[in-house]
C-alpha cells in the first residue's frame, strides 16, 4: 500500500503540537479584552454604585471633590453615576444594533451570494443603493420621524441602517463557498436551501461574521453617540452621547468643566478602540496568514513544520526505494489531494 | 462723578427711579473694595470708573479705531439678506422691537420701572380708556435729511390696513382711528375693547418707517409689503446702516442725529459692529476675551467670568443677575383625557422641582417661581399680590402632588402610574424646540419630577417650526412655550395669552393664544374688566381676580423666570454701563435700552 492512499489515521500520526497552541492569542487580543471588559464592568457597576444617575447631588458643574470623583454635570447629577448608566445604555444599544445589523447583513449576503442569478442582482442592487446613501442622513431622518425615541427604537434604527457592508462582504464569501464540492454533496443528499445555508455555508463564514458583528457593535455605539449629540438620542435615558450633548449644550468646554465632557469622550474612545482591536486580533486567530504570535512560537512551529517535512521526505525516500521497480508510482498525485480523496472515500 | 446728564431726565418727563448722587459714589466704593481682589486677563481694578465688571474691574481699552467702536452680539445669527422691517425675518437692526439704532419708536418702555419714556413722541396723554394723544418731538429728520412728520406715523400704522398680513395690522383691532393735527396725533381706542395697554405696547414697539420709502415699496410689490426685499434701511435713529455682509453688520454714527439735545449729545461709539457668529460658544468666547462689549446671549454661569478676573458685569450684582422679564410657560393641552382635570393640573404644578430648574437649567438666573402670571421684581411687581400667590398657590411638594391625585380618586397601577376610570396619567410627551437648551433641560427636570410622583412623561425636542405648528394647532400633550414678556400691556397680555376664551380655536386650527384650549365661562369678563380698568386700584383688583382664577384652574403654570433680554457687558473698552448701583438706564437693548449708548465712556485713548 502506497503512502498517497494511506488512511487518514496514518497521516495524523505525524507529530502535532497541542491544538490550543495553534490559536495564537496575541498580546493585542488580551489588551482588547481588558479594554472591553473594563467598559462592560463600568456599565455593570452602575447597579451597585450608591448614587443614581437621576439623583441631584450638587449644582451646575460642581468641580471634582467632596466625594465626587468627576464632580457634577449640568443637572447637578454625579458624573460617575451618569457615566455608568450611559456606558450601559451605549453597550445595550451597540449589542442590539449589532445583532440586528449582522442578522440582516448575513441573511441578505448569504442568500444573494449562494443563490446567485437575478436574486443576487436584486439584493445587491438594493444593498448598493442603501450603501450609497450616507447612513448618518438616513439615521437622522428616521430618528426625527420616530414618535418616541427609546433606546430600543434607536438601536433598531441604527441596526437597520448599518447592515449593507456586512451584506456585501458576506455575499462575496458565500459565493466562494457555494462552488465547493461539499455543497454539491449536500445538494445531492437532498438538503433544502435553508439547511444548506445554515449548516454548509454559514459555518465556513462564521469567523468572518463574528468579526463583522464586533465591528457593527463598535460602529453602532459611535452612531448612537453621534445621534445623541445632535439631540436625537433616547429620551429619558442616559447614554454617552446624551452626556456629550448636554455638555455641549451647557458649554462645558467654554466654562472649563472638563469633567463633564472628558469622561464620556474617553470611554467612547476606549469602547471603539477596544472593539476594533478585538476584531483585529480575532482576525489573526481565524486567519492563519495574519497570525503573528510570539517569535518563539513562530520558531517552534517553523521547526515543527521542518521536522514534519523531513520525516515525510525520509518516509518517501524509503518507500521510493521499495517501489523502485514499480513504474506506476510515478503517477502519484500530490499528497494533499490524496488525503482529500481518502477522506471523502 | 456725574456721568448722568440730569437735563435728560427732566426732558424725559417721567418719574424715573431716583438716581442718587450717592449711587455713583457707592459704585466707586465698590470698585475700591474690590481693589485688593484678583486681577488678571489684562483687566485691573479701577477706582474712578463706575458701571464696570461685577468684580469691580475694568480693562485698559482697545487701541486705534476699535477704541471708539462698540461690538455687540446676540441678535443676528445668519447672513443679513433683507432689511425690510416688515419681512418675516428681517436682519438686525431692522428686525422688530430691537435696539433703536436705526429705526425708532414713538415711546420707549423701561423694563425696570415700567415707565413709558418719550421717544419720537415728546409726550403722551391717556384720556381714560377712550383716546391717547401724542405730541411729536421737534426737528426730527430722516437719515436722508428730509423732515419727519406726523404723516410718517400715520402711514406706518396705515400699512396694517394696506397689507393685513403685517404684524402692525393687530393695532387696528384695538384702535378705531388715528388722526393728526400738526405734530399732535390722536388715537381713538376701540370702544368695545377699551384696551389702552395693548395700544401703548404697540406704540412702544412699532418702529416708525419713512412714508416716502414704503409707499414706493407698496407700489412695487402690489401692497405685499412682507415680500419686499431691500439692502437698505433708512430711519431716524442715531446710527445708519453702513455695511452688512456675511460676517458682520456695521452701523455708523449719524452725526446729524435729531436727538442730540434730547439725549444730551451723540452716542459715544462712532460705530456699532455686530459680528455674526455660528453658535453661542463663538460669541461667548469673544465676549469673555473682551472682543465683544455687550451682548444678548445665554452664558451658563456667567459669574465664573468675573470670578476669573474678567471685567464682565450684569445689572444685578447678586443672583439672579438679570431683571426678570418673561416666564416660560408649561402649557397643558386641556382637551386631553386626564389633563382635562384641574386637580391633575394642580398636582403637576406641585410635582415640579422649580428650584432645580432655576439652579441648573437656568444657571441660577431665575428667582423662586410664584403661582402667578405676573412677573415679580420688575416693572410688573406693583400688580402682584405676593401673599396670595404664596398662600393659594403651589410649590414643589411631591407628597402633596400624590395626595391631590389620591384625593381626586386616582390610584397607582402596577406600573406605578396614577389612573382613574381607565384614564391613565400619561404617557405624555413634553415638547419644546431642539437647541433651546435651558428649556430642554427644564423639561428634562419636569419629566423626572412627574415620573417620581407617578405621572408618566418623556421629553421630545423636534425642530422649532414643528413645535410651533404643534402647539398652535393643539397637537401636543404638554409643552414649554413663551408668552408675552414684560411690556406696557403686561400682565394683562399674559393673562390673555394663557387664558383668553375670546375667539376659541378648534383643535387642528391655528390658535395665537390659549394654546391649551382651556375653557372657562368667567375669564372673558374678567379680562375685559382688567383691560378697561380706569385706575390703578381697580386694575390691580381685576388682575388679582384673574390670578385667583389662574391658581384655581391651573390652565398652565410658569416653570421659571427669564430676563426679557440677557444684558451682559464687558468693561474692557467701555465703562459706565447701567447697573443696579448706576441705574441711569434699564438693562435692555430695545425700548429705553437705547439710553446707555449715549452715556457709556471710553476707557482707553
Amino acid at each position: 500500500m502506497s503512502a498517497p492512499n494511506a488512511p487518514l489515521t496514518d497521516e495524523k500520526a505525524a507529530p502535532r503540537s497541542n491544538p490550543f497552541r495553534s490559536i495564537n492569542l496575541s498580546t493585542r487580543f488580551w489588551v482588547a479584552l481588558v479594554l472591553v471588559a473594563f467598559v462592560v464592568v463600568l456599565g455593570m457597576a452602575g447597579w451597585v454604585y450608591p448614587t443614581g444617575p437621576g439623583e441631584k447631588v450638587g449644582s451646575l458643574y460642581d468641580p471634582p471633590g467632596d466625594g465626587l470623583l468627576f464632580g457634577t454635570d449640568n443637572f447637578g447629577h454625579d458624573v460617575v453615576s451618569v457615566l455608568m448608566a450611559g456606558t450601559r445604555t451605549s453597550l445595550i444599544i451597540g449589542l442590539v444594533a449589532g445583532i440586528v445589523a449582522t442578522t440582516i447583513g448575513v441573511a441578505v449576503g448569504l442568500v444573494s451570494g449562494f443563490v446567485g442569478g437575478w436574486l443576487e442582482e436584486l439584493l445587491m442592487g438594493v444593498t448598493n443603493v442603501v450603501l450609497a446613501i450616507p447612513s448618518i442622513i438616513v439615521l437622522i431622518l428616521i430618528s426625527i420621524s420616530l414618535p418616541q425615541s427609546t433606546i430600543w427604537s434607536l438601536a433598531i434604527v441604527i441596526g437597520i441602517t448599518a447592515w449593507p457592508w456586512t451584506a456585501r462582504a458576506v455575499r462575496a464569501q458565500a459565493s466562494s463557498v457555494a462552488t465547493r464540492e461539499h455543497i454539491d454533496v449536500a445538494r445531492l443528499s437532498g438538503s433544502r436551501l435553508p439547511s444548506i445555508l445554515l449548516r454548509d455555508v454559514l459555518p465556513y463564514i462564521l469567523s468572518y461574521t463574528v468579526m463583522a458583528f464586533v465591528l457593527q457593535v463598535s460602529g453602532a455605539i459611535l452612531a448612537e453617540a453621534a445621534l445623541s449629540m445632535l439631540g436625537l438620542g433616547p429620551s429619558g435615558a442616559n447614554s454617552l452621547g446624551t452626556q456629550l450633548h448636554w455638555a455641549l449644550a451647557f458649554q462645558a468646554v467654554a466654562s472649563g468643566a472638563w469633567w463633564a465632557f472628558l469622561p464620556p469622550t474617553i470611554i467612547l474612545t476606549l469602547v471603539s478602540f477596544g472593539f476594533l482591536l478585538l476584531q483585529a486580533s480575532l482576525d489573526e486567530v481565524f486567519n492563519p496568514r495574519l497570525r503573528r504570535g510570539k517569535r518563539r512560537q513562530m520558531k517552534q512551529s517553523a521547526a515543527r513544520r521542518a521536522e514534519d517535512a523531513r520525516a515525510l521526505a525520509a518516509s518517501r525516500s524509503e518507500q521510493d526505494g521499495d517501489d523502485a521497480q514499480d513504474p506506476e508510482s510515478e503517477a502519484v498525485p500530490a499528497a494533499g489531494r490524496g488525503i482529500q480523496e481518502g477522506g471523502v472515500a | 462723578m456725574s456721568h448722568l446728564d440730569s437735563s435728560q431726565r427732566i426732558l424725559s418727563g417721567s418719574t424715573r427711579r431716583g438716581f442718587l448722587a450717592a449711587s455713583g459714589a457707592a459704585g466707586g466704593v465698590l470698585a475700591l473694595a474690590a481693589c485688593g481682589g484678583k486681577s488678571g486677563g489684562g483687566a485691573g481694578a479701577s477706582d474712578d470708573l463706575v458701571g464696570v465688571g461685577n468684580n469691580g474691574m475694568a480693562g485698559k481699552g482697545r487701541s486705534g479705531d476699535a477704541a471708539d467702536q462698540l461690538f455687540i452680539a446676540g441678535f443676528q445669527w445668519s447672513p443679513p439678506t433683507n432689511f425690510n422691517t416688515f419681512a418675516a425675518a428681517p436682519a438686525w437692526p431692522a428686525s422688530n422691537n430691537v435696539a433703536q439704532y436705526v429705526y425708532e419708536t414713538l415711546l420707549r418702555y423701561d423694563i425696570v420701572s415700567g415707565d413709558l419714556l418719550p421717544g419720537l413722541a415728546a409726550k403722551y396723554e391717556v384720556d381714560g380708556t377712550s383716546s391717547i394723544t401724542l405730541t411729536l418731538q421737534d426737528g426730527i429728520t430722516w437719515h436722508d435729511g428730509t423732515e419727519f412728520t406726523a404723516d410718517d406715523v400715520l402711514y406706518t400704522f396705515e400699512l396694517g390696513k394696506i397689507d393685513e398680513s403685517l404684524g402692525v395690522a393687530s393695532f387696528w383691532v384695538e384702535v378705531d382711528e388715528v388722526t393728526a393735527d400738526g405734530s399732535t396725533i390722536s388715537i381713538a381706542i376701540n370702544k368695545d375693547r377699551k384696551n389702552v395697554g395693548m395700544v401703548l405696547a404697540t406704540l412702544a414697539q412699532q418702529f416708525v418707517v419713512p412714508k416716502a420709502v414704503f409707499e414706493k415699496a407698496a407700489k412695487e410689490t402690489g401692497n405685499k409689503l412682507a415680500s419686499w426685499e431691500t439692502k437698505e434701511c433708512m430711519g431716524t435713529g442715531p446710527y445708519t446702516l453702513e455695511k452688512a455682509d456675511q460676517t458682520q453688520i456695521i452701523l455708523a454714527r449719524n452725526e446729524k442725529y435729531w436727538g442730540k439735545d434730547f439725549y444730551g449729545g451723540l452716542p459715544a461709539p462712532t460705530k456699532v459692529i455686530h459680528p455674526i457668529f455660528k453658535s453661542n460658544e463663538d460669541g461667548n468666547l469673544k465676549f469673555q476675551n473682551g472682543e465683544l462689549d455687550v451682548m444678548q446671549q445665554f452664558i451658563p454661569q456667567i459669574s465664573k467670568m468675573w470670578d476669573s478676573g474678567k471685567p464682565v458685569g450684569t445689572y444685578l450684582q447678586e443672583e439672579p443677575y438679570f431683571v426678570p422679564g418673561s416666564m416660560p410657560m408649561f402649557v397643558i393641552n386641556t382637551t386631553k383625557d386626564g389633563l382635562k382635570d384641574p386637580e391633575v393640573r394642580r398636582a403637576m404644578a406641585h410635582a415640579v422641582d422649580y428650584a432645580s430648574i432655576a439652579e441648573t437649567a437656568m444657571s441660577g438666573y431665575s428667582a423662586d417661581v410664584l403661582a402667578s402670571l405676573i412677573v415679580p421684581g420688575g416693572a410688573e411687581d406693583q400688580w402682584l399680590d405676593k401673599d396670595k400667590a404664596k398662600s393659594d398657590g403651589w410649590s414643589y411638594d411631591p407628597k402633596k402632588a400624590e395626595q391631590i391625585l389620591t384625593d381626586a380618586g386616582y390610584a397607582k397601577g402596577s406600573d406605578g402610574i396614577f389612573a382613574k376610570d381607565g384614564v391613565k396619567l400619561g404617557p405624555w410627551k413634553l415638547i419644546t424646540p431642539q437647541g433651546w437648551t435651558d428649556w430642554n433641560a427644564a423639561l428634562e427636570i419636569v419629566a423626572k419630577s412627574f415620573t417620581a410622583v407617578g405621572i408618566s412623561a418623556a421629553t421630545n425636542f423636534p425642530q422649532q417650526a414643528q413645535v410651533t405648528t404643534s402647539i398652535q394647532n393643539g397637537d401636543f400633550d404638554l409643552a414649554c412655550w413663551s408668552v408675552a414678556g414684560s411690556n406696557p400691556a403686561t400682565p394683562w397680555q399674559r393673562f390673555s395669552d394663557v387664558m383668553s376664551n375670546v375667539e376659541m380655536v378648534a383643535l387642528g386650527k391655528t390658535a395665537y393664544r390659549n394654546y391649551g384650549r382651556w375653557e372657562n365661562d368667567e375669564v372673558n369678563d374678567l379680562l375685559e374688566a382688567a383691560a378697561a380698568a380706569a385706575d390703578d386700584d381697580s386694575k390691580k383688583k381685576a388682575l388679582t381676580a384673574l390670578d385667583d382664577l389662574f391658581r384655581k384652574e391651573v390652565p398652565a403654570f410658569p416653570l421659571m423666570y427669564r430676563p426679557d433680554e440677557f444684558f451682559e457687558f464687558n468693561a474692557s473698552n467701555w465703562s459706565n454701563w447701567p447697573t443696579e448701583k448706576n441705574d441711569y438706564a434699564p438693562p435692555m437693548f430695545r425700548g429705553a435700552g437705547n439710553q446707555w449708548i449715549f452715556k457709556i465712556q471710553k476707557i482707553g485713548g
